[in-house]
């Protein structure tokens, strides 16, 4: 007899799907494709230094000399020919929402990112396409040093030693191919410096919106926590769909001082016609904490693993993650762990589901090198199958490379255990609530580590309509 | 150059785990064939040649040459050209036979021989093979290469038991496809223990309606030796089962490779897999790689897997070191306890006793 299934919704998007008619002449846009000479025309525009624009074209190079993963989801119907690599609204970047035009501005109030701002962060940076247009950091978050500003203002201001001594040390264009295109083409996102011993209370947020149909965007995030220092950064990212292939191949360099605290938290909920293909990665000084949280709900296709390098002694790391994976979907999400230091940890808790044909993989990889004494590491992944037409895989790979550490890995993939159904049941709960019970469980541990309303957000994209059994 | 034991769901290049290049010059001399100590009744033993022979109980091997083995495409191609003929094992249907057969492969210094292997149980008939692979001499080199392809009938059921005790110069690649159809049980009970490079490809293919799979693998890595092992259990039938527990430990400059994969595919409804790794790591300049997969194309199933890779750990260091062992002692104690876990599993006093010889000379300070 086929069992009866779960019902769970598709994520909502019509919050993300709509789109404000937009003038053509309000937009600057280079033609379509990768050529040095659409290199040169995105530095100029954005009048790079010498050193950038050198940087650009030798990525470049880099970009046609890789090959594109032999390891993951499909991505042949991504040709770069056809993406448009740079799309800038005509107008500045503005410290207040008043300035900003009114059909940008509109859809970031849509977004909510305003209210936000006002009720719960102490910085935001907007991203409209392939330049930033709002960006603003409250007066008391300035007084305490910090500095939080559009990576462009950086690189042509008074911080341009700093990035240039950081961008693209730790994400180097040689690192894969898409690392080289970003590095060829980037432009947009923040940077964030905090000075030793200050703690930001509430978190800085930069919100990415690509508009463009066919466009590609390329943001890069540069934070630099110093000794003793504590942050949470928030990232969201979404998009209209489109019938055409859109690009996100973003970069976040993260650096974690001495005893320094960075928690960075991402929703990303592109379309699905998106192709995500970002690179972010973290290196940890001494004592040093990172957090990751990571949800993805959106794109067609996803490569998305968060490194870590937990380079000092005593420095941890926890990742946490949620992976839904829905029609038209094959989300590749996970993260990289490299022990160097000694007395290191890191725990990578997951879980996944995946319906209507969707594919969610989990891939990992611990890195325990001879250096890393007395390290520990743990990882933890589950995934939800709601449907058989939908594929989850598990992937976690493990290097040691000392007998003085301890590793510990564990990975479940099914439906909900008949047996969790009967304990419920036998305390007086009816079988169709003990279902629902489980399954809201099931995404807890994620939600919790998200800001409230992320949390509040995400659990109203797993609303249940309990059926019979998952499975 | 041969590529072999390739994952089927490859991942990040860097970490050099998803095939491995075996570049070494492969001579063989034919020296070392299988001796086969005990063919009880109910078991008919011949070679190829035996084939398409009118009356032959041998023939119709057509089920067995379609199974996919483990180490993959290029090492079947250097199996079939390296070996001419395949030792041709049967049992007949209904047979429940609780002797083992015993191959014995004798491996001198340098001798080098590659054979095949083919295992037909037909349906109903239960079956124990032993292979053990050993050199009289501790330090002896050479090249042994084994490819055992099985096809167990409905019902059927074998136990496959493989000890390596080949001496530390040897390199040995151990190539193993199993098919099993409704109802039949496979049951490997492996020991890596000896030669200095080995490699092992297991493809288990559980095809029927409740067929199923058990597998426990120890090994023991000591100086510079290198293991690589490929495990992939495909569940193709319904209700189709299988648990797979490798234990083993790491000394030395050893390295070791573990993959594992489950595969639900679809249609297997109510399958359930499971997978468990524990390596001790016994000095700082081991490398071990471990990729526990799990592929899931159904959702009516079950998969899991855990691993746990480490030293002994503080707790039964001290419980040891109270009752009058030292750290070397009690590491040594736990490692053979380890491996005595799966050599129990053995069918054989016999081979308990080389097994056993075999690793106080591994141990000898």
């Amino acid at each position: 007899m086929e069992k009866e299934r779960t019902q769970v919704d598709d994520i909502d998007r019509s919050l993300y799907d709509f789109r404000y008619e937009e003038k053509d002449e309000d937009f600057y846009r280079v033609k379509e494709g990768l050529t040095p000479e659409i290199v040169r025309e995105i530095s100029r525009e954005k009048n790079d230094p010498d050193w950038m624009l050198d940087f650009r074209l030798k990525s470049l190079e880099i970009y046609d000399s890789l090959k594109v993963p032999d390891w993951g989801p499909d991505i042949s119907g991504l040709n770069m020919d056809d993406i448009v690599t740079y799309v800038r609204h005509k107008t500045k970047m503005q410290a207040t929402w008043d300035e900003v035009p009114q059909d940008i501005k509109d859809t970031f109030e849509k977004l909510g990112i305003p209210e936000a701002e006002r009720t719960s962060l102490a910085g935001v940076g907007a991203q409209y396409d392939s330049e930033l247009v709002y960006h603003n950091v409250k007066e008391e978050v300035l007084a305490q040093g910090v500095i939080y500003t559009d990576m462009e203002s950086a690189l042509n201001g008074e911080y341009e030693d700093m990035v240039r001594e950081h961008f693209m040390k730790l994400v180097p264009p040689t690192d894969h191919k898409f690392a080289a295109l970003h590095g060829a083409v980037w432009s947009g996102g923040s940077f964030v410096y905090v000075p030793p011993g200050v703690k930001v209370e509430i978190p800085l947020q930069s919100y990415f919106r690509l508009n463009a149909a066919g466009a590609g965007q390329f943001e890069h995030t540069l934070i630099i926590v110093s000794e003793g220092a504590d942050l949470h950064f928030i990232e969201g990212c979404s998009a209209p769909k489109y019938n055409v292939a859109n690009l996100h191949a973003g970069c976040v360099e993260l650096f974690v001082g001495k005893n320094a605290r960075l928690r960075y938290s991402t929703i990303e909920n592109w379309s699905k016609n998106m192709y995500n293909l970002n690179t972010k990665r973290a290196l940890c000084e001494e004592g040093s904490t990172m957090e990751w949280v990571s949800g993805s709900f959106g794109s067609h296709v996803s490569y998305l693993y968060p490194m870590t390098i937990l380079k000092g002694n005593d420095s941890h790391c926890e990742f946490t993650g949620i992976t839904f994976a829905g029609a038209g979907q094959n989300l590749d999400t996970g993260a990289k762990m490299v022990h160097v230091g000694e007395r290191t940890s890191s725990f990578i808790n997951t879980k996944s589901i995946s319906k209507s044909g969707g594919e969610s993989t989990y891939r990992s990889a611990v890195v325990i090198q001879n250096t890393a004494k007395d390290s520990k590491a743990s990882v933890s992944c589950t995934s939800l199958m709601l449907d058989d037409r939908s594929r989850s895989d598990t992937i976690p790979a493990m290097d040691i490379r000392t007998n003085q550490a301890d590793v510990g890995h564990e990975a479940k993939i099914g439906r909900i255990s008949d047996d969790a159904v009967f304990y419920l049941m036998s305390r007086g709960i009816s079988e169709e609530d003990a279902k629902a019970m489980i399954v809201s469980g099931f995404a807890d541990n994620v939600s919790k580590e998200l800001p409230l309303e992320y949390a509040v957000e995400m659990n109203n994209l797993i609303q249940l309509e309990m059926k019979g059994a998952i499975g | 150059m041969m590529r072999i034991n390739k994952i089927k769901s490859p991942t990040w290049n860097f970490l050099k785990i998803n095939d491995t290049c075996y570049d070494e010059k492969i001579t063989l001399n034919g020296s070392g064939r299988a001796v086969v100590e005990k063919i009880p009744a109910g078991v008919i033993i011949g070679n190829e040649s035996c084939e398409g022979c009118k009356g032959c109980d041998i023939a119709d091997t057509g089920s067995v040459r379609a199974v996919k083995c483990g180490m993959g495409e290029e090492a079947d191609a250097f199996f079939l050209k390296a070996s001419k003929e395949s030792l041709m094992i049967r049992a007949k249907a209904g047979r429940r036979i609780t002797e083992p057969v015993n191959i014995r492969y004798i491996m001198e210094n340098g001798d080098s021989n590659a054979d095949r292997v083919e295992i037909i149980a037909e349906e109903g008939s239960e079956l124990v093979v032993i292979m053990d692979y050993s050199s009289i001499k501790y330090s002896a080199g050479g090249f042994l290469g084994i490819q055992t392809r099985i096809h167990l009938a409905k019902g059927a059921r074998l136990h496959l038991v493989k000890v390596n005790l080949l001496g530390t110069g040897f390199t040995c690649m151990d190539d193993i496809g199993v098919a099993a159809e409704d109802d039949a049980g496979f049951e490997l009970t492996k020991l890596e223990l000896g030669s200095g490079k080995c490699y092992t490809g297991v493809m288990v293919d559980l095809k029927g309606r409740k067929s199923s799979f058990k597998g426990d693998v120890g090994y023991l890595c000591l100086e510079d030796k290198l293991l690589d092992m490929n495990y992939h259990i495909s569940h193709h039938g319904r209700k189709t089962v299988s648990d797979l527990q490798v234990k083993g430990a790491l000394r030395d400059d050893s390295q070791k490779t573990f993959k594992g994969v489950i595969d639900l595919i679809h249609g297997g409804k109510q399958a359930s897999g499971n997978e468990l790794e524990d390596v001790l790591l016994l000095s700082d300049n081991v490398v071990n790689k471990t990729l526990p997969v799990i592929l899931c194309d159904e959702d009516d199933v079950e998969g899991a897997h855990g691993a746990t890779i480490g030293r002994l750990s503080s707790d039964m260091k001290f419980y040891m070191q109270t009752r009058g062992f030292t750290e070397h002692e009690a590491e040594l104690t736990v490692t053979k306890a380890k491996l005595n876990s799966v050599r129990n599993l053995i069918p054989d006093d016999n081979i308990h006793g080389r097994i056993q010889y075999f690793m106080e000379e591994a141990f000898k300070e």
